[in-house]
Parts: C-alpha cells; structure tokens; sequence
C-alpha cells in the first residue's frame, strides 16, 4: 500500500493507534466503575427495603393486616419495577407487589441478608431474607427490575463507543497535520538534495534554522557531498590527464609512421621507425597495467592475498636488483632493515622498488640511498632515504597524485608517466597503511611506509 | 613441430601464424570454436595457443575437449589477467598463460618452453666462438683470459649462454636472474647488461651480446 510508505500517514496512524488504546482502556475504566457503583446502590436500596418491610411487618398484628391494606406499600415502593413478595416456609406468596407479573422465584432460607441475580432470562436483582414471625419463617423479597438500569448503560456504552471512535479519528488527523508540519524540514531537505545534480557537486545543503536532527542529517549529507565532489573532480582530472598521457606516445606513433609512409624509405629507416614504435607501444602498455594496477588495488572488492613478509629478505633482494644501477651513478644501497609485516609481497616488492627507483633517479650522484626500518608501536616505518634536490613544499603535497611530476619537462620514454608514486600510495593504502614524504636541503629526502605490523585484514 | 593457434581475432591469428611459421612451426588456425574443435578433433598438433574469448565454444570448452584427448601443451592467450581467469585456465589443465597484450619474443621463449617440455638438463660448460664458461668451477673465459664477473653477471652470462641464439626480454631476464616478476620501467637490465658487456665483449673485437632493439638481447656468434 504505497500510502503506508508515508511517514506523516504512518505517524498519525501510530497517533490514532495509541489513542484508541488509551480511550478504549480509560472508558472500559469508567463503564466498569459506573456498573458496579450503580450494582452497589441498588444492593443498599433493596437491602433498606427489606429492612423497612421487616420493620413494617414487626408493626403489623399480622400478615393478613397488611395483606387488606397492600395500598400501603405499593404506593411506599412508587415504582413498577419494584418487585416485593412475602412467602411462607412452603413458599406460597403472602404478599406480593409484582406489577410486571415476575414468576416467584424459589430461594433458599437464610437469616442473613444476601443478593442475587434473577435466575432465568428475567434481569432483575433480588435481595431475600428469612425472619421469624409468630413462630413462622417468612421469606422477605425485595427485587428490581434491571430493564432501566440496563438501558441507561447501553446508552452510556454507546456514548463510549462514539468517543473512542471520534478520538482516534481525531488523533488520526491532528496527527496527521503535525506530523506533515513536523517533516516540513525534512520536505525542505528533500528538495534541496534534488537541486544539486553532477555539475553542482559545489553547492551545499543550507543547514541554518533547522531542527537538530535535520541539521546533523544535512552536515552528513553535506561532507558526503564534499568527498563526492573531490573524488569527482579527481576522477575528471585523471581523465584529463590519462587521455594526455595516452596522446602522446598516440601522437608519436601516429606523425611517424605517417612521415615515413609519404615516400619510399630505405629498409633501415623502416626499421628505425618500427623500432621507435615498439618503444612507444611498449610505454602505452607499461601505462595501462599501471592504470589497471591502480584499478584493482583501490577496487575494495580485490581479492589479494597476505602472509608474513620478512622485509629485510625483500629489501635485500631489491637491493641486489638495482645494485648495478646504483653503481654505475657511484652510488650505494644501505640496508638497515629488519622486522616482518602481514603483507601482499609481491605489491609490496613493488611499492618498495617504485621508491628505490625513484630515490635513484632524483638523488645526486655519488650519494648513499639508505632504507632503513623504524618500530613505532604497532607500526612499522620503511624509510627510503636520499640526497637530492628539495622538492617544494607545494609539490610534496602532491607527489603521490597520479600523473603528477614536479618538473613538467621530465616526461622520458622510460618512466611509468608519473603513475609510480600514485601506485606506491594505492598499495600502502590496501595494506591499510599510508606513505609520507619529507624533503629538507639539510637532510635530503625521505620517503616512509607505513604499515601495520599485525594487521587482521 | 604442428601449432593449432585459436585465435578470432584476424590480425593477431596473421601475425602469430606469420611470426611462428618463420621461426619454422609449422602453423594452422582456427577462427573460432567449431573450427577449433574440428581441428582438435582431425589433426595432431604438438601445441595448441588458445585464446579464451572465442565465438563458438571459447577457450574453456576447447581446453576440456583437448584434455579429453591427449596431454599436448596448451598456452592460453587471454586479455583478462585477473588471477581466477589464471587460476581456473591452469586448473583445467592449460600449461601456460600470457596475458595480452605480450611480446612476441615472449610467446616465442614460452612457446619453446613448452615444446621442450623436459625440464632442461642443466649444463656444466658452454662454448661460442672463443667465449668459455665452466659453471661448477665458476670461471669464465675469452680467448683463454680468464674474465672476473661478479655473482649476478656469471648468472647473467649463463642465461644468455643457456637461451644461445634466442633473444630474451627483459621481463624474462629479470625474472630469471633476480626473480622480479614485475614489469619495472627501470632500466635495471640495460645496465646489468651493459655491465656484462663491459667485461665479456668489450676488450675483444667480436661481440657476442647483441641488442634487439624494442625486443631484448641476444648472445651468439655473428662472425
């Protein structure tokens, strides 16, 4: 019922709901103790009345006196649904004041007084009892007929019933217009939200003047709306810069084999230019593994392995892999590393040699690289440290974006197109860890991994 | 040596069946599953390269028809290289997987690997031209002067000397002598080899480590 999915129809349903609960329990209350009040004051009246009629009797020389004279009591008793009856021990009727023609009821003798319903389908309420009178019992009954009683509580029931009904029809629709006037907020929130659509990811959601839990509504939806937007903006601008990066070895490519083919070459300049398209293919491909390197490691659903990586066994292999490197610009590795972490080895080899890599290809020659662990409580830190030129406080901040190079000119064919730092950043991320940067003319540069020693991925 | 290549992909299929018929295979291909199967079912082929996206029956069908058969080696060809598609090519029986796109000195090492299938007898003493290599003694020599490399040189040298004749990537060089699996955009590998070279054919006049442009290097006598 597409009704029922409205929060202003389910609250004053609710309203009307709790409403009639309440009324129905307080007028089933109030009929209940009206009921036996009333039962109560008929049992005193009928109880008086026996005692009058007994009274009556003691004054009396005999029932025949008073049976000549029933005038007497019928006019004391007033009403017609006053019943009266006198019996003897064999239960034959002495006196009797019955104008609605009741049977005589049999009972039981008893010298106290006491109460009863009518038996059968008569509703009337008899009080007896048996006294003695010249040596013989007589049974005194003192009756009412209910018929009266009966109808003024319907009456009253149904006035109940017409009030209970109203209420809940009431609560239902004050309920109802207080609870659209209640969720005005949350209509205004509602067509806030739907004026901001992808090419307004700036606009905010107005919070002033609203109720708390709107306002706190609103500061969530707002910073969800600031990471959308920065995620977005991000995702544009490594489009843009994927599809420049993509040109140009595209560009390349293309402008060659285009000169070449415009006359006849020799067979050594064909090759020169097939041999400058592999590199160019090659440098494409390179691009797109990084890019789908970079895919699978911030998808979150990615399925990668961990175990336990010793990172000085690591280390040392990178380091015994670009030993050559370093020495031919005269330089050193230094491990000083130790320790294991909870890791993917082969994305870590990979981080760790993105970061040697780029420690060779900025630092000056004839320096040191080292790399070298820290314990700082349940993290361990892997610094890869060099000495180079200080990138700039604007540029450290960035270093790690893809596509990003401090210096525009440097775009060679061999390098991963400003993808290697954004990668190294990806992974420490999957390890559920960061990667920082320092750079300072006094101590170099460093890089530093963090990762998480027990890590329960 | 028959090599089936399923491949629908036209001018992949031209370039492979070009590339390994004048590397001397002898070559068929299928266009798609049918065919394959047809094939598979026909002719005996001591290699079969299938790509997994095919239409018709792909790659997975024709891999269980072929296993039903017989034990030939399969490389599989697939543009998808998360690991399961890996996992479940090597589990239903393929022998190898190259994930596009791959260089063609690389299916050609792969596919020699396979057609070799006995694992190769390791060697003990090498010999082109005047080049000398004693790998239980560890000495090395040129025109019988003895040459002083360095442990990853010496294992350097002995790949080359090993894959003589072949030219080798340098994703399988490094793989092999420094088991980085990973594609790096470093150029660890020129160095190391300019490094060899420095010792092994510089100081003599015929060279032996050739550089493929695009492709890799190559040892072998040229004179």
């Amino acid at each position: 019922m597409p009704a029922l999915n409205s929060l202003a129809t389910r609250l004053s349903l609710l309203f009307a709901l709790v409403s009639t609960l309440l009324l129905g329990s307080i007028g089933t209350y109030l009929y209940h103790s009206l009921t036996r009040e009333i039962a109560w004051r008929d049992d005193q009246m009928l109880h008086g009345r026996l005692e009058r009629m007994e009274a009556l009797l003691d004054d009396s020389e005999s029932i025949a006196m008073l049976h000549q004279r029933p005038q007497l009591y019928a006019n004391m008793l007033g009403n017609r649904d006053s019943l009266l009856w006198v019996l003897d021990s064999e239960g034959k009727v002495l006196i009797e004041v019955n104008p609605s023609n009741v049977p005589v009821p049999t009972l039981p003798m008893t010298p106290s007084v006491r109460f009863s319903d009518m038996p059968e389908s008569i509703q009337a309420r008899l009080a007896w009892h048996t006294l003695e009178q010249n040596g013989q019992p007589l049974t005194l009954v003192a009756g009412k007929l209910l018929n009266e009683r009966n109808q003024m509580l319907a009456a009253y029931r149904l006035k109940l019933w017409v009030a209970l009904v109203t209420g809940a029809f009431l609560a239902f629709l004050l309920g109802w217009g207080v609870s659209r006037q209640g969720l005005q907020p949350l209509r205004r929130l509602a067509e806030q939200t739907n004026r901001i659509d992808i090419r307004q990811l700036d606009r905010r959601l107005n919070v002033t003047g609203e109720t708390e839990e709107i306002n706190r509504l609103s500061q969530g939806l707002n910073r969800m709306l600031g990471r959308l937007e920065e995620g977005f903006s991000q995702l544009s601008r490594h489009s843009a810069d994927m599809a420049h990066e993509l040109r140009t070895p595209l560009t390349n490519l293309l402008g060659q084999t285009q000169h070449t083919l415009r006359r006849e070459r020799s067979n050594l300049e064909y090759r020169q230019v097939l041999e400058s398209n592999i590199e160019e293919y090659e440098r494409l491909s390179r691009m797109i593994d990084s890019l789908l390197f970079l895919a699978r490691t911030e998808s979150p659903s990615s399925d990668i392995s961990k175990e336990r990586v010793d990172i000085s066994e690591l280390v040392t292999q990178l380091c015994d892999y670009f030993e050559g490197m370093a020495e031919d610009d005269n330089r050193t590795l230094i491990n000083h590393t130790s320790g294991s972490v909870l890791a993917n080895c082969d994305l870590l080899r990979t981080a760790l040699a993105n970061l040697i890599a780029n420690a060779l290809r900025h630092g000056r020659s004839g320096t040191p690289i080292r790399i070298y662990t820290k314990n700082v409580e349940n993290q361990i830190e892997l610094h890869i440290h060099n000495h180079g030129p200080v990138i700039s406080p604007d540029d450290l901040s960035r270093v790690f974006e893809r596509f990003y190079r401090c210096d525009p000119a440097r775009s060679g064919v061999a390098g991963s197109g400003g993808l290697g730092l954004a990668i190294v950043r990806s992974i420490a991320q999957w390890h559920k860890g960061d990667v920082r940067v320092e750079s300072d003319v006094e101590k170099g540069t460093t890089f530093t991994l963090l990762l998480s020693i027990n890590d329960t991925h | 040596m028959r090599i089936l290549i399923v491949e629908d992909e036209q001018k992949t299929a031209d370039y492979l069946s070009r590339g390994l018929g004048e590397s001397g295979y002898a070559v068929e291909v299928a266009r798609d599953g049918y065919d394959a199967q047809h094939y598979i079912e026909e002719c005996e082929f001591d290699l079969i390269i299938l790509d997994v996206m095919l239409p018709g029956l792909d790659g997975w069908q024709l891999l269980q028809l072929v296993r039903q058969r017989s034990q030939v080696p399969v490389l599989f060809l697939t543009a998808r290289d998360a690991v399961e598609y890996r996992v479940k090519g090597l589990e239903l029986g393929a022998d190898d997987y190259l994930v596009k796109p791959f260089s063609f000195v690389e299916l050609l090492a792969r596919v020699r690997t396979l057609l070799r299938r006995s694992p190769p007898r390791e060697r003990e003493h090498f010999r082109v031209a005047d080049l000398a290599m004693d790998v239980l003694r560890r000495r090395v020599t040129r025109q019988g002067e003895r040459l002083a490399l360095t442990n990853k040189e010496f294992a350097l040298l002995e790949l080359f000397l090993d894959r003589e004749g072949e030219v080798l990537s340098r994703t399988y060089i490094a793989s092999r002598v420094w088991q980085m699996n990973f594609d790096s955009d470093t150029n660890v590998v020129e160095v190391a080899v300019r490094r060899l070279r420095a010792k092994v054919d510089d100081p003599f006049p015929t060279k032996l480590i050739h550089t493929e442009r695009g492709m890799g290097y190559v040892l072998e006598d040229r004179s």
